[in-house]
C-alpha cells in the first residue's frame, strides 16, 4: 500500500510538470504512430542497432511484458495462499513462457553486467552507474524470487505441470516437501512482491521511469523527417505576452520535451556518435538531456518565472549549446526517440532572439542574411548569375512562364567558387538531358536555413514568407536543389509557410534521368570513389541510394567508409557552424576527411556544398592528393569529355 | 551620463552605388542600412551608460526611410530617437548638415556626443569637428578608447605612430574608430521594444535652420581613364606593377 | 583674387610632406601663395616652405597648438583670415587637417570640400568616386575663403627655390572647453589596427609557415601605415594569432589597398576584404579564385615577389 502511495505521489509531481507544460502538436497521423510503436517498442528495432545491447534489452523488455501477469498472481497469492491466475494460471504454455522469460531476463541481466563491468564502453561516461547497478540487481531479484517461488510451489506439489517449467523444476530439487519449504514459499512470494513494490516506489525518481515514459515518447515522436524543425510562429504585431522566444527556463519546455527528459536511460548511444563529443568538445547529447532533466526535476509548476533559473548557463553552458552541428546522429541512435536537436535549437532561439547571446562571428552571417542582399556572405544579389558564363541558362523574369523544374541554385551554389562548379555541372547535365528548367537568378534569397539552425526563427520566418511568395508568383511547382540544407528546408519546412512544392535533390533527379536514359555515360572505369553521406540529405531525409546509383553509372568503383549512410559522420558545417570558429585540437571536418582518405579511394564524392567546402578545406590542410568533387561533376565528366552532350 | 549618438542611414554598403540624373547618389529606400561605422559609436554609448547610468539618444538626418537606421539604434538599446527629415535637405552639403545636426543635438540632453570617424558613403570626416565648434564643446577625433574621468573624459586617440591620451571636459564630442568596440546584434526583444520608444521627427525649419543653400554643386561626372581592372601579369613585371598601383593609390 | 593659403602640418622633426605637395599645386593656380604653420617646429620649417613657393609663412611655435589640437589652430587661422582675406585654403587630408578645417568651417561659414584629388581654382576642384572609376568635377561657391581638403600624395612636391617672409603669429585661445593632450605614445611595432589601416598585407596557406610572415611585416613597415593580416588557413595552422584573421569569421577590412599573398580567395576570406578599394593578389596558381576579383593579379612566386616589392617601395620612398 505504502509503495503505491509513494509511487503515486512521486509520479504526480512528474505528471504535474507534464500537465503544466505547453502542448506539442503530436497527435495526428495515428496510423504512422501506431506502426512506430509496434516496430520500435514491441519490436525493439532501435535497440538492435547495437547487437549485444539489443539482445540484452530485448530479453529484459519482452520478459517484462510476459511476466507482468505474474506480479498480479504473486499479489493474489499473498492474499490467498495457493491462489493462481484464472484461466492461464496453471496452463502449461503459460507456465513455460514464464519459466523461459524469467530465465531470459536473468540472462539479459548477466549480459548487462558483462557490458557494463567487463566491456566498459565509453558511452557510459557521465551516466549514473550505481543507480543502474541497483536497478539491474532489483530486476535480477524480481526474476530470481519468481523462479524460486515457482520452485518451492513445485516442491510443495502446488503446480499441476512441473515439467512445463524446466528451470523452476530443476530448482525445486533444492527444496524438500515439509514445513521449511512452506515458509520459504511464503518468503519468496513476499520478497518478490516487496521488491516489485519497492521498485515501483523508486521508479519515478530514477531513470528507470523510462519503462512508463518510453512508449508514449516513441508514440509522440515526429512522424516526418528529423530535419524538419517545428514552426515557431512569431507575430510581432500580436500581443507581446504571446510571443515565444524558444526555451529559456524549464517552464518553456513542451510536453514532448519533458517526456524526452523523463525517458532518458543514460545509455549513451547518442554520446557515442556525436561529432562534437568525438572531437573533444564538451557537448554530449546524453549529458545535455541529463543536465536539463536534473534542473527541471525540482520545478514546482506553480512557481513564478522569477524563481526559475535560465537553463543556459545554469544547467548547460553556452558552449555546449553552440557546439551542436544538428546532424541528428544522436536522434538516429536513441532507442526512446528523444529529440535532442529540437531542444538545442529551442535553447538557441532564446539565446539569439531574446538575449542576443551567441558567438560573435556568427553575427556576420546573420547581418548578411538579414541585410539588403539576404545571403550569408553579403554578396550583391545581382552576382547570383555570375556562375552562368557561356552555359545556356534560362533566368526567369517576373511574368515569365514557369519551367517544369526550378533549379534552386542556393547561396553557396551561386557565390562559393567550389560550389559553383557543382552548379555548372548540374546546369550542363540538365541541358544535356533536355529538361525544361530555369533559375530565379537575383530573385533567389537565402532559404533561411542557417538563421533557423542558429535559432533566429524570426529571420527565417521572414525569408520563408518572402521566398514562398516568389514561388507562388512565378508559378513554381517542382524544385531541384544541390544543397542538402536548401533541399531539407524547401521540402520539409516551407510547406509550413504555405509552399506547395515537389522538391528533389539533384542526385535524385540525375539518378532518375539516368534510369530514363536521358543521360548516358561513356563506359569504362575511372578509378575509385568514396561517398560521404550529407546529414541533411541522408540521415535527416533518408536519401542514401540515389547518389550511389549516380556514382555507379560513372564507372567509378565505390569504397564505402565504415561510418556510412545513417551512421555517416558529419562534415561539421551544420547547425550554422559553418559560420563559427571551431576550438579544440581535433576538428570535425579533419576527422571525417581522415576517415575518407583511409579508404584509399582517389576521390571523395559529396552531395552538398557545405560538405564540399569543409572536406576540401580538410584535404588541403592535410596536404592530401585526394580529390573532393560533387556527384554531379563526376557524372558530368563521365558523360563526355566536356559533359555537354550525351554519348550515343 | 547622457549620450547622443549621430547615426547616418547610408545606401547598401555592399551594393553597387549609382548616380541619379541630378548627379546625386541614389539613396534607394529599400536598400539602405545604418552606417556600420556608427554602430561602433552606438555600442560605446551603450557600454558607457550600462556602466554609469544615463540614457542614449540617436540623432539622424535623412529621408523618411532613415527612420530604419534610428530604429536599429533603438533596437540595440538606445532610449529615444530624433530624426530630421526635410525635402529641402536633399543633397545638403557638409555645412548645412552640420548646422542641422548641431541644432538637433542641441535639442537633446547630453554629456557626450559620439559620431563615427567618417561615413561609409561620404567619408569627408570633417563634420564632427564642425558640429563641435557650432555647439561650443570640446572635441576629440579618432578615439579608440574612452573612459569617464572625473568631471570629463579620458580618451585614447589613434595617431599615425601610435596613440595620444587626451582629457576633455564635459560636454564633449568624440568620433570613434572602426574596431574600437564590437557592436552588439539587436535581439528580437530589442527590435520589438524599439517600436514603443519615442522618436521625434522634425524639419529644418523646426530647428531654426533656414539657409539651406548649397555651396557645392556637381558640375560633371566623367569616367576616369580606364584603369585595366582585373589584369593579370606574371612575376617579373609584377613587382613594378604593384609598386605603381601603390603609388597610384597614394599610399606610398 | 585673394591669396591661396596652404595649411602646413609641422612637428619639431620637420614639415609634413603634404605641405610641400600642396604648395606645389598652389603655385600652379596663380596668385599669391602663402603658408600657415602652427605649432612647435613652425619657424624652423619656414625656409623649406619658402623653397616650395610660400611667399609668406605665418608661423607660431607655441606649444599650445600641439597640446590643444584642432580648435586652437582653427581659431588662430580664423583671426588670420580676418586680417588677410585669402580666397582659398588647402588642407592635407590627415586627421589634423580634417579637425582644423572642420572646426574652421563652423567659424567662417564657407564651403569645405573633402577628398579632393585635384584643384583648378578657388571655385573648381575634383574628386573620385566608385573606387576611382569616376571623376567628379565640383563647383565651389559662397563666401571666401573656400576650404579644400586634399588627399595626401595627390601631387608631387617640387621646389621653386624661393624664400619666405616669416610673420610671427600669436595663438588665439578658443573660447569654451577644449581637449588637452596629456600623454603621447609611439607604438612603432604594432602600427595601425587591421580595421583602420590604409593598406593591409595578408598571407595565406601559400606562405607555408609562420616565419615568412616576417617578410610581410617588412613590406608593411616599408609601405607605412600598413597592417598585416591572414587568411583562416594560416590562423588555423597556428602560424599567426586569430587577431590577424580577415574573413567571414574574422575581421572585415576596407583599406585603400589589400595585398593578398598566397591566399586562394575562398568566399569566406573574400567576404572580409572585398570592400578594399584596390585588391592585389600574388599567387603561384593561375586558377586561384582570388585572381578573378583582384584589380591586379600577379602569378608568380611570392617568396621572390614580396622581398623585391619591399625593396622597390623603399627605393621609391627614398628617391
Amino acid at each position: 500500500m505504502v509503495a503505491v502511495v509513494v509511487f503515486v505521489r512521486r509520479a504526480r509531481a512528474r505528471m504535474a510538470l507534464l500537465r503544466a507544460a505547453r502542448p506539442a502538436a503530436r497527435t495526428a497521423e495515428v496510423g504512422a504512430r501506431a506502426r512506430r510503436e509496434l516496430v520500435q517498442v514491441l519490436g525493439q528495432r532501435k535497440l538492435f542497432q547495437k547487437a549485444l545491447p539489443g539482445v540484452m534489452h530485448a530479453c529484459i523488455f519482452w520478459g517484462f511484458l510476459v511476466l507482468f501477469p505474474t506480479i498480479v498472481e504473486a499479489i493474489l497469492a499473498i492474499v490467498d495462499d495457493g491462489r493462481s491466475l484464472p484461466v492461464i494460471g496453471q496452463a502449461p504454455w503459460f507456465l513455460f513462457l514464464v519459466d523461459l522469460f524469467a530465465t531470459l531476463v536473468a540472462v539479459g541481466i548477466a549480459i548487462a553486467f558483462y557490458i557494463r563491468k567487463i566491456q566498459r564502453p565509453d558511452r557510459f561516461r557521465g551516466s549514473h552507474m550505481e543507480e543502474a547497478d541497483k536497478i539491474l540487481l532489483a530486476i535480477l531479484g524480481i526474476v530470481t524470487t519468481l523462479l524460486l517461488w515457482n520452485a518451492t510451489k513445485i516442491a510443495l506439489g502446488q503446480t499441476a505441470h512441473p515439467s512445463a517449467e524446466p528451470v523452476a523444476n530443476a530448482l525445486s530439487n533444492l527444496f524438500g516437501t515439509g514445513q521449511p519449504t512452506e515458509t520459504l514459499e511464503r518468503v519468496f512470494v513476499w520478497a518478490h512482491v516487496l521488491i516489485v513494490l519497492g521498485f515501483l516506489a523508486y521508479l519515478p525518481k530514477s531513470k528507470h521511469l523510462h519503462i512508463i515514459t518510453a512508449a508514449p515518447n516513441v508514440y509522440f515522436a515526429k512522424n516526418g523527417p528529423s530535419g524538419h524543425l517545428e514552426k515557431l510562429e512569431i507575430d510581432l504585431e500580436g500581443p507581446e505576452e504571446d510571443i515565444r522566444f524558444g526555451v529559456a527556463t524549464g517552464k518553456d519546455l513542451s510536453k514532448k520535451q519533458l517526456l524526452d527528459l523523463f525517458s532518458c536511460t543514460e545509455c549513451g548511444r547518442c554520446q557515442e556518435v556525436c561529432p562534437a563529443w568525438n572531437t573533444g568538445k564538451p557537448l554530449s547529447p546524453k549529458l545535455l538531456i541529463m543536465d536539463i532533466r536534473d534542473a527541471v526535476a525540482g520545478i514546482d509548476p506553480a512557481a513564478g518565472e522569477v524563481e526559475l533559473q535560465p537553463l543556459v548557463p545554469n544547467a548547460v553552458t553556452d558552449e555546449v549549446v553552440w557546439d551542436c552541428v544538428t546532424c541528428g546522429a544522436c536522434m538516429q541512435e536513441c532507442p526512446v526517440d528523444i529529440e535532442h536537436v529540437d531542444t538545442i535549437v529551442d535553447l538557441r532561439r532564446n539565446l539569439v532572439m531574446a538575449e542576443s547571446r551567441f558567438p560573435t562571428e556568427a553575427g556576420t552571417m546573420l547581418r548578411g542574411v538579414e541585410g539588403p542582399n539576404e545571403n550569408p556572405w553579403s554578396q550583391p544579389a545581382s552576382a547570383r548569375t555570375d556562375w552562368i558564363g557561356d552555359i545556356p541558362v534560362r533566368v526567369l523574369a517576373p511574368g515569365d512562364e514557369a519551367p517544369e523544374y526550378l533549379f534552386w541554385v542556393g547561396c553557396a551554389g551561386a557565390f562559393d567558387d567550389r560550389a559553383k562548379k557543382t552548379t555548372q555541372s548540374v546546369a550542363r547535365l540538365l541541358n544535356a538531358a533536355g529538361v525544361d528548367w530555369a533559375v530565379l537568378g537575383g530573385r533567389e534569397r537565402c532559404t533561411g536555413d542557417p538563421a533557423r539552425r542558429m535559432g533566429h526563427e524570426y529571420l527565417f520566418q521572414m525569408l520563408a514568407e518572402q521566398n514562398v511568395a516568389t514561388f507562388a508568383e512565378a508559378g513554381i511547382t517542382k524544385v531541384v536543389a544541390t544543397c542538402a540544407h536548401c533541399f531539407n528546408t524547401l521540402a520539409n519546412e516551407y510547406p509550413d509557410y504555405g509552399a506547395t512544392l515537389e522538391v528533389v535533390h539533384h542526385t535524385e533527379l540525375l539518378s532518375h534521368l539516368l534510369a530514363e536514359r536521358k543521360l548516358l555515360t561513356t563506359p569504362g572505369t575511372r578509378g575509385t570513389v568514396t561517398y560521404h553521406d550529407a546529414c541533411y540529405l541522408g540521415r535527416h531525409n533518408g536519401r542514401y541510394d540515389a547518389p550511389r546509383d549516380v556514382l555507379g553509372s560513372t564507372g567509378l568503383a565505390t569504397e564505402e567508409m565504415e561510418r556510412a549512410r545513417e551512421r555517416s559522420f558529419c562534415c561539421g558545417a551544420g547547425g550554422a557552424r559553418m559560420w563559427m570558429e571551431e576550438d579544440g585540437d581535433a576538428r570535425i571536418n579533419d576527422t571525417r576527411f581522415a576517415e575518407a582518405a583511409g579508404t584509399g579511394a582517389d576521390t571523395l564524392a559529396v552531395a552538398c556544398p557545405y560538405c564540399f567546402v569543409m572536406l576540401d578545406d580538410a584535404a588541403k590542410a592535410a596536404g592530401s592528393d585526394m580529390r573532393v568533387a560533387d556527384v554531379a561533376t563526376l557524372l558530368a565528366e563521365a558523360i563526355t569529355a566536356d559533359g555537354d552532350r550525351p554519348a550515343t | 551620463m547622457n549620450v547622443t549618438v549621430l547615426a547616418k542611414f547610408v545606401p547598401n554598403p555592399t551594393g553597387t552605388p549609382a548616380l541619379g540624373p541630378d548627379n546625386l547618389l541614389i539613396r534607394d529606400a529599400g536598400d539602405g542600412a545604418l552606417d556600420p561605422g556608427d554602430e561602433y559609436g552606438l555600442e560605446l554609448a551603450l557600454q558607457l551608460i550600462e556602466a554609469g547610468g544615463g540614457e542614449v539618444t540617436v540623432v539622424s538626418m535623412g529621408p523618411a526611410e532613415a527612420l530604419a537606421g534610428v530604429q536599429r539604434g533603438l533596437a540595440m538599446g538606445a532610449h529615444r530617437g530624433l530624426l530630421v527629415t526635410d525635402p529641402g535637405l536633399r543633397g545638403a552639403d557638409a555645412l548645412v548638415t552640420a548646422r542641422v545636426l548641431a541644432a538637433a543635438i542641441g535639442r537633446t540632453t547630453y554629456d557626450l556626443v559620439i559620431a563615427g570617424v567618417e561615413s561609409t558613403d561620404g567619408y569627408t570626416g570633417t563634420m564632427p569637428a564642425t558640429i563641435a565648434e557650432l555647439l561650443g564643446i570640446a572635441s576629440v577625433t579618432a578615439v579608440r578608447k574612452l573612459d569617464p574621468n572625473g568631471d570629463g573624459f579620458r580618451a585614447e586617440r589613434q595617431t599615425e605612430s601610435g596613440y595620444d591620451v587626451l582629457t576633455a571636459p564635459k560636454p564633449a564630442l568624440i568620433t570613434v574608430t572602426a574596431g574600437a568596440t564590437d557592436p552588439r546584434y539587436p535581439s528580437l526583444k530589442g527590435i520589438m521594444a524599439a517600436k514603443s520608444k519615442p522618436v521625434d521627427t522634425v524639419s529644418a525649419a523646426d530647428l531654426g535652420v533656414t539657409d539651406l543653400s548649397a555651396t557645392q554643386t556637381v558640375a560633371a561626372v566623367v569616367d576616369a581613364p580606364a584603369k585595366a581592372g582585373g589584369e593579370i601579369v606574371t612575376g617579373d613585371e609584377g613587382v613594378a606593377r604593384i609598386a605603381d598601383l601603390l603609388a597610384d593609390a597614394k599610399v606610398i | 583674387m585673394g591669396a591661396t593659403w596652404v595649411y602646413a602640418e609641422v612637428t619639431p622633426d620637420g614639415v609634413h610632406p603634404s605641405a610641400l605637395e600642396l604648395l606645389t599645386k598652389a603655385r600652379a593656380l596663380g596668385g599669391e601663395v602663402e603658408a600657415v604653420a602652427l605649432g612647435p617646429g613652425a619657424t624652423g620649417a619656414a625656409s623649406e616652405l619658402g623653397a616650395h613657393g610660400a611667399g609668406i609663412v605665418y608661423a607660431s611655435d607655441d606649444q599650445t597648438f600641439a597640446d590643444q589640437p584642432g580648435r586652437t589652430a582653427a581659431h588662430t587661422l580664423h583671426w588670420l583670415i580676418s586680417q588677410h582675406t585669402p580666397s582659398l585654403i588647402l588642407f592635407p587630408g590627415t586627421y589634423e587637417g580634417r579637425d582644423v578645417a572642420g572646426c574652421l568651417q563652423a567659424l567662417t561659414g564657407s564651403t569645405l570640400m573633402a577628398n579632393a584629388t585635384d584643384v583648378e581654382s578657388s571655385s573648381r576642384a575634383r574628386t573620385e568616386i566608385f573606387g576611382g572609376t569616376k571623376i567628379v568635377e565640383v563647383d565651389l561657391a559662397g563666401r571666401e575663403p573656400r576650404l579644400v581638403l586634399v588627399r595626401p600624395k595627390s601631387f608631387p612636391a617640387e621646389p621653386s627655390g624661393g624664400t619666405a617672409e616669416v610673420v610671427a603669429v600669436d595663438a588665439v585661445t578658443p573660447p569654451g572647453p577644449t581637449a588637452t593632450v596629456v600623454e603621447r605614445h609611439a607604438e612603432a611595432a604594432s602600427g595601425p589596427k587591421l580595421e583602420e589601416a590604409n593598406v593591409v598585407v595578408a598571407g595565406g596557406r601559400g606562405l607555408g609557415g609562420p616565419e615568412p610572415f616576417a617578410m610581410l611585416d617588412d613590406l608593411a613597415a616599408a609601405i607605412g601605415g600598413a597592417a598585416v593580416g591572414a587568411s583562416r588557413a594560416a590562423v588555423d595552422a597556428g602560424w599567426v594569432p586569430y587577431a590577424y584573421q580577415v574573413g567571414q569569421t574574422g575581421k572585415t577590412v576596407k583599406p585603400e589597398v589589400y595585398i593578398a599573398a598566397g591566399i586562394s580567395g575562398a568566399l569566406q576570406h573574400v567576404v572580409g576584404m572585398k570592400g578594399a578599394k584596390r585588391i592585389v593578389a600574388i599567387n603561384k596558381d593561375a586558377d586561384a579564385p582570388i585572381l578573378k576579383i583582384a584589380d591586379l593579379g600577379v602569378v608568380g612566386d611570392l617568396f621572390q615577389i614580396i622581398p623585391a616589392l619591399t625593396e622597390e617601395v623603399r627605393r621609391r620612398a627614398s628617391s
